[in-house]
Order: C-alpha cells, then structure tokens, then sequence
C-alpha cells in the first residue's frame, strides 16, 4: 500500500550529538513494537483456534458416530462418545486442548492415535513442498515484477501483466495437470507421481519438481502483480523521481531507490500467499500422491475426525502466523527506520 | 498491522481524497469482456447442447476420441463431451451466487465500517483471522461440521471465508471517500447511516464494487471446483469438472482428453472471467491485501 510508507519526514533534525541517545530510543521503540506485533499474532492464532474448534464442535454429528461400525447399538456409541472424553463439557475440552497444545500434544484422534504422531512425518514433507514453493514465489515474482516496472507500459509490461493475472486465476490443480500432460507424458522428463521411499520421503528429488511447479505458478502470479504495484507507487515517490533525474540507471533507481521503499508491501503480499500454498499443497499432494498432510486430511474428513483436522489447522495456522509475524516486523522496521 | 484502518480520516498532508479514474477505453475493455461472455454463455447453454445422456455408458472405458464420442469415454465410458457440457452449470451458478452475495455484503460492511469506525476495527480483526485458515482447510471444516450440506456447504463456506476479506478491500477504497464534503454534508444533514451509504458512498464506489464481484466470482470459481476436485459437494454420478478431472486422472494415458478437457474448461473460465474483471478495474490499488 502506498498509504503505509509515508515519505520520509522532511522535518527530521541533522544527526548531531544526540544520535547515540536517538538510537537507544529507536531499539528501545523497536524493540516494543516488536513486541506488541508478537502478542497480537499470538492472540490472533489462539482465536483462530477457538473458532476452528468451536465451528467443528457446535455443529451436528460427532467423532462417535461417525467412526462407528454397522451393527453397533446407541450403546456402544455412548460408550466411543465418553472414551473419545466427547460427554465432557465442550469449554473443559476446549481449556485442556489449548493448554496442552504448547507442550507439542495435539490431542487424541478419533481412532485413538496421537495426532501429533500422525502428523509427524506428513507435515514436514507439506512444509518442504509449500517452503520450496514459497523460496521461488519470492524470487520469481520480484523478478518479473522489476522486469515489468523497468519498461513502465511497454510490451513486457502488459505481456507480464495479463500473463500473471491469468496465472493466478487458475487453480493449483488444474496447473498440476496441465504440467503433467506436458513434462510427463507428451514429453516423459518427469515422473508422474511420486513414490515415497523406505523412510516415507519421496524417493527422488525429481519428484518434487511438479508439485512445487503448480504451486509456484499461481502464486507468482498474485505476486507478480503486487510487487508491479508497489513499485508503481514508488516511482511516484520524489526521492526515487529525484534519483530517476539524477540520471541513475534504470536498474539501479529500481533495485536501490524503489524496491527498499516497497518492501513491506511485498512482504504482506508473500505472507499472504503462505495461506494459499499450504492449502494448495493439499490438494496438489493427492494428485501426485506425494506423502503430504493432504492424504490424511482427505482421510479424517472422511471420518469426521475433529482432533485430527484440528490439530493440523493449529499448524498450519502457527506456520501461517510465523510468516505474517516476519512480514509485520519487516513492515515495523521500516516503518520506524523512517521516523 | 499498520493497513488503513477503516474509518481513519484521511490526513490531511495527503491532500483532496485521489479520484479513480473511472473510465478506460470502452473499446478495450469490450474486447477483454467479450470472451468471457461467450463462454458464460456457451457454459450455461452447455446441458441442452450434450449429445448423450451423462451417465450412460455409449463407449468403452476411456476409449480414445471417435465413433460418435468426439472428446472418447471417461473411466465408465460415458461420453467426455456431454459431461464437459453438461458441468459447467452449477460451478458458475454456485460461483455467481458466491460472487454476489459477497460483493453485496461486503459493499454493506465495508461502508459501514468507515462509518462507524469502531466495527471496522472488529472486521479488520475478522479479516486477520480469516487470513490464518487456508481456504481449503476452511472448506474441510465446514464440509466436517455440515456433511449433508453437499454444494450448498461449500457455497456456505466460500461466502465465509471470502467476506472478511472482500470487506477489507471496500473499506480501503472507501475511507478517502469517508471525508469528502458531500460525506460530510449528508452526515451534518442528519442522513441515516443506510442512506448515506446506499446514496452517496456506493455510487462512487462501483466501479471497485464491479471489479471486486469479478474477482470474488474467479474466487469462488476456485474453492468450488477444489472443494468438488476433494470430493466435496457434488458427489460421482454428477458430472463437475473438477470431479471429472480426479475421477479420469489414472487413465490419463488412455484418453488424455477426458482430463484436458476438463481442465481447460476450468482454466478458460477463471482466465477470461479474470480478465474481464481487470479490465473494469479502477486504478486503485484494491486488489493489493492489506
């Protein structure tokens, strides 16, 4: 957002002999927001989970009966109902799965196995696939996006803008088979889908090229588009019009005088995309049978496992809050740095 | 966050609230407009159209393109093509009900929100929770919680996760607007909140409103045809693209059109729609999140 980075205030005095004693002010200011952004995203995760829990609890059926088998009587579901602790009081359930989530406890699934064992090898392997899409978003799209705004309205820009538009537009899975027909099986360079090894990794590293592939395509996309808008804003900026006169190269204006400026802006805009990536990741797992938490979601929403699904939004949600956090302190530090 | 929060000022060093310009070429726009209009069309059409009956075998399973299946047979040898034609309907009916509902409701809620500033922080507290549940786990939640709730749920969910945000985006463009003389006047003058939002906010905001309703229906396009590609919502016999997509994925070597089809149906879609939507973009930086 253009709004979020103010120009630089003219009113600033010349650094002088007070400078050390700025400083200590600055980390001390920093250091506090710094802070204050931390319990924020904390607090915000932590409601998410409330409402992430409570959405599955209030709502009709339950773990009991959905697990139960075809000749069990309402007795034998009540009996699953109060082993499965689901007869207790929904706030005391709520209270204990909260309180033991900081200990790495996940809560119990409905099948009776540790969640947290259930997901302990899946979810790595998710992270893997949306971290690596998430490395190549970054670089792709800031690629483009200065390859774009170097040629402001000329062809680049527009073959760049409609391209990323429609890139983003379509869906993760449909990407995925898209580049199946045409690196697998019109051309034979990769493996269609993925095997997994005797340690449950996939066997090749070949494999994961296409997953990471359909991720990143739209995703860049998205992004392509906010770093060519931030930029946009910043060439508008008087230092980087100051720096452009000057008779700066067109490089250099860009990547030293409007990129710094436009920064917390990208940031927002990759954290944002952290949300899409690990969902896309789901949904790309199951078409290339990579041996992600997409599977066992796909299983536990066909059991109706509450725990299970619920202690996988809890990562995903602390991985999400982890990227948002790094993207509000690079937005408080720039921020500050330019009071 | 530092976002512009709803219903701050303006400051004042930023000087007049800056006018969108409204208007681009016409001509232009008709020619990114015009693609989607015919698919729509060639969409919607699509069930009267279909050669044969969806669900009836007319070839073998996967047979390759010819006598009398142009696109082959899927896995249960039904015909490809009247499958093709006959799935798109309820994707851009759900899509278009998502879109508008929405784009309505956050019309409503992002003008409120300048003008009563303290619900825009609640929203805005909203819009950052919404960002921490990935579309698809949302629609996993909510197909848990409501398993009967088949297309409906999904339709359910799309509107709940797609709203906080939307809101979000006409609060942003509406906040400039929130201190201009003629806001100001009606609000002195003793206007309900209703009217000054129906007759003097809206009417400036539509073109961002038109722009947000395409994206939100590309949106919504996406987490249906990924909830249905999940097996959520419309269950096998139906013919969905998305399903359709899953279900003849392992014989994609036999008749690779039973997928491409598909997918480029899908493809086309969000892309054309997309387009169109930009091109009746205002100049603003709405697409941008917060």
């Amino acid at each position: 957002m253009a709004e979020l980075t103010p120009l630089a205030d003219t009113a600033e005095p010349a650094p002088g002999p007070g400078t050390a004693v700025r400083r200590i002010a600055y980390a001390g200011s920093w250091g506090l927001r710094a802070g204050a952004v931390l319990v924020r995203r904390a607090l915000l995760l932590a409601a998410m989970l409330a409402v992430v829990f409570l959405a599955v609890e209030l709502l009709p059926g339950d773990a009991a009966s959905a697990t139960s088998e075809r000749g069990d009587s309402a007795a034998d579901i009540a009996a699953r109902r109060e082993l499965l602790g689901l007869d207790r009081p929904l706030w005391e359930r709520f209270a204990d799965w909260m309180t033991a989530l900081p200990t790495g406890d996940l809560g119990t699934s409905a099948r009776g196995e540790k969640v947290a064992d259930l997901l302990r090898d899946p979810f790595p392997n998710t992270l893997m696939l949306a971290g690596t899409a998430f490395a190549l978003t970054a670089v792709a799209s800031i690629a483009l996006g200065c390859l774009a705004a170097a040629r402001p309205g000329r062809l680049t820009d527009r073959v760049i803008g409609h391209v990323a538009t429609s890139a983003f537009a379509v869906p993760d899975f449909v990407v995925a088979t898209g580049l199946i027909l045409t690196l697998s099986l019109w051309t034979g360079w990769l493996p269609a889908v993925t095997v997994s090894g005797p340690d449950g990794d996939p066997a090749n590293w070949k494999m994961l090229i296409m997953p990471v592939l359909a991720l990143t395509i739209p995703q860049t996309g998205w992004n392509t588009r906010i770093v060519r808008g931030a930029l946009a804003d910043q060439a508008a900026t008087p230092h980087v019009e100051a720096a452009r006169l000057d008779g700066l190269s067109t490089p250099r204006v860009l990547l030293r005088h409007a990129l710094p400026g436009a920064l917390p802006v990208i940031a927002t805009g990759l954290a944002t995309s952290t949300g899409m990536l690990l969902g896309g990741a789901v949904v790309v797992e199951t078409l290339f049978n990579y041996p992600g938490i997409g599977s066992v979601l796909a299983g536990a929403v066909a059991s109706r496992d509450t725990p299970l699904i619920a202690g996988a939004v809890a990562l995903a949600g602390a991985a999400i809050t982890l990227v948002l956090l790094a993207a509000d302190l690079i937005r408080a530090k720039t921020v500050g740095a330019q009071r | 966050m530092t976002s512009p929060r709803p219903g701050a000022t303006a400051p004042a060093a930023s000087g007049p609230p800056r006018k969108p310009a409204r208007h681009k070429p016409v001509r232009r726009a008709l020619g990114l407009i015009a693609p989607a209009a015919v698919l729509l069309a060639v969409a919607l059409a699509g069930p009267w159209l279909a050669p044969h009956a969806i669900d009836k075998p007319v070839t073998g399973s996967y047979a390759t393109a010819g006598d009398g299946a142009v696109l082959g047979g899927d896995q249960l040898g039904r015909d490809v093509l009247s499958r093709l034609l006959d799935g798109g309907t309820a994707l851009i009916g759900g899509a278009f009900l998502v879109g508008v509902t929405v784009t309505g409701l956050a019309a409503v809620l992002g003008c409120l929100a300048v003008l009563r500033p303290r619900l825009g922080t609640v929203l805005e507290r909203a819009a950052d929770l919404a960002i921490l549940l990935p579309p698809v786990l949302g629609i996993m939640l909510i197909a848990l919680a409501w398993p009967d709730g088949g297309r409906w749920a999904v339709i359910l969910a799309a509107i709940t996760l797609g709203t906080p945000y939307a809101v979000r985006v006409v609060a942003a463009a509406a906040a400039p607007l929130a201190s201009a003389g003629y806001v100001e006047a009606a609000l002195m003058r003793g206007e309900s909140t209703f009217s000054v939002i129906t007759r003097e906010l809206l009417p400036n905001l539509r073109a961002t409103v038109l722009t947000l309703f395409g994206l939100r229906f590309v949106e919504a396009a996406y987490i249906i045809s990924t909830a249905a590609f999940l097996q959520i919502g419309p269950q096998p016999p139906e013919a969905d693209w998305a399903l359709m997509i899953r279900e003849n994925a392992p014989g994609i070597l036999l008749n690779p059109w039973a997928v491409l089809a598909p997918s480029a149906a899908i493809a086309l879609l969000a892309i054309t729609v997309n387009l169109a939507a930009t091109a009746l973009a205002p100049r603003t930086k709405a697409v941008i999140p917060a």
